[in-house]
């Protein structure tokens, strides 16, 4: 135990070290601009861990002073978070306004189904109910990105580098922040140096991943394709889809034929 | 308690697993070869060959050639038919392909879309694949009758023809669309 506190520490460390890297690399490479949201993740992520070395050192680790200020900017942090990957999805959907507007819609539906079914299977007693939200907002913020990730393919719209590799690092660090609180919740006592360990390292992994991503100077976002006319999808979407659903038929006649004949 | 922790587990290993999927595929149009055609390539450019694949498909024709020929030209003659009904359906897939990719261009660059309308693509393109699988495996393994397929054929044409029409109405601005769909950065394209 005494081994993972002294590499917790030093990972501690790293994490600050390049979290500070990242902050500067935005600013350095003005893409504090493009990211505004993110920037702010990455500042106030930045913040939090001397606001938390602060609170533990003169109120003591253990202390429910240091517990309330540890989810209070755990509180800040998630809401600069969330909004960082609603600025992904704006940044990659916005010139596509029908899709746009479709897009926004989807992803925070999944999320408020994901949001609220994750807290109903989880327990409500305090202090796993902070363990619970934290968590439901993971998993909403993960499967969020996961439905962009497929939306874009869906409608094949050009997902550009640096958005690309920071939401692969959120959807990382989200999927293990979901398995850390499970485990922690399960064996909160027993594995909790080891688990804060891993959720630090993983948490190293997203930043090697978003300063990758922050290493150009990103473009600010380009401006909007032309629309087509509104009556060119009126009128082709459902002429397409009856050709669709005849082909379909057409299929299904084909395999009872067979049927038959077989 | 346990519940939840393998709900959890599974979850995350659904999500990861999709979301692996879903990165092969974004990677795969991060950088589109575009299409050599500059016109709206819609689909039924098998049609030009209809007459010629209903003809070697035919039962009479099979039936006129099992009382002439010896049974390994005849075998063989089954194995070139079988092959001429799989490459077929590759085409009509292929079509598909391409229609569901131009609707899907359309879609992208409107300024409304209707989700009822994108729902229902989304559910027939895939009910036609695995339907398209089904029929290819029975193909394949001798079972289909192969002229069932002159019937797939002339509901693509119809619908080729009537598909066309739409689009020809539609004027310059259905080729801009096409040029988008053949654009690797769509961005660039000014269609007005």
């Amino acid at each position: 135990m005494a081994e993972i506190a002294s590499l917790e520490r030093a990972a501690w460390a790293l994490m600050t070290l390049l979290n500070g890297c990242l902050v500067l690399l935005l600013l350095y490479r003005r893409n504090h601009r493009n990211f505004f949201f993110f920037f702010v993740y990455a500042l106030t992520n930045l913040l939090q861990a001397p606001v938390l070395f602060e609170s533990y050192r003169i109120w003591g680790f253990n202390s429910s002073v240091s517990f309330k200020i540890f989810w209070a900017t755990q509180a800040l942090v998630a809401a600069a978070r969330t909004l960082a990957v609603a600025e992904i999805c704006w940044r990659i959907l916005a010139n596509y306004r029908g899709i746009w507007a479709l897009g926004w819609r989807l992803f925070l539906g999944m999320a408020a189904v994901v949001l609220v079914h994750a807290w109903v299977i989880g327990g409500h007693n305090w202090p796993v109910v902070a363990l619970n939200a934290d968590r439901s907002l993971w998993l909403a913020i993960g499967v969020a990105i996961l439905t962009l990730f497929l939306f874009t393919q869906h409608f094949e719209v050009p997902f550009e580098p640096a958005p690309r590799f920071l939401a692969i690092g959120f959807f990382l660090y989200s999927c293990f922040q979901v398995l850390n609180d499970t485990v922690a919740e399960r064996w909160l006592k027993p594995y909790a140096a080891l688990w804060d360990f891993l959720g630090t390292l993983a948490f190293l992994a997203s930043l090697l991943v978003w300063i990758w991503a922050m290493r150009p100077t990103e473009q600010p976002v380009a401006s909007a394709p032309e629309l087509l006319p509104e009556h060119l999808y009126r009128s082709l979407s459902p002429a397409i889809n009856s050709r669709l659903k005849a082909l379909n038929e057409q299929l299904g006649h084909f395999w009872h034929a067979e049927g038959k004949k077989t | 308690m346990n519940f939840a922790f393998y709900f959890f587990l599974a979850i995350i290993a659904l999500l990861v697993v999709v979301f692996l999927w879903s990165l092969r595929g974004s990677k795969k149009h991060a950088a589109p070869a575009p299409p050599p055609s500059s016109s709206l390539d819609l689909p039924g450019g098998h049609v030009a060959y209809l007459p010629q694949i209903r003809r070697a498909l035919s039962s009479t024709d099979y039936e006129y050639a099992s009382a002439r020929i010896p049974r390994q030209a005849l075998l063989r003659m089954r194995r070139e038919r079988k092959q001429v009904a799989l490459g077929y359906l590759a085409a009509l897939r292929e079509e598909l392909i391409k229609l569901v990719r131009t609707a899907k261009v359309i879609a992208s660059l409107s300024p409304k879309v209707a989700p009822k309308q994108e729902l229902e693509r989304v559910l027939l393109a895939a009910n036609f694949l695995w339907r398209y699988r089904l029929i290819r495996l029975s193909v394949w393994a001798g079972f289909a009758p192969l002229p069932q397929i002159n019937d797939l054929s002339n509901l693509l044409s119809a619908y080729s023809v009537r598909l066309e029409e739409a689009m020809k109405e539609m004027g310059e601005r259905a080729a801009l669309v096409a040029e988008m769909v053949s654009s690797p950065d769509r961005r660039r394209i000014h269609p007005v």
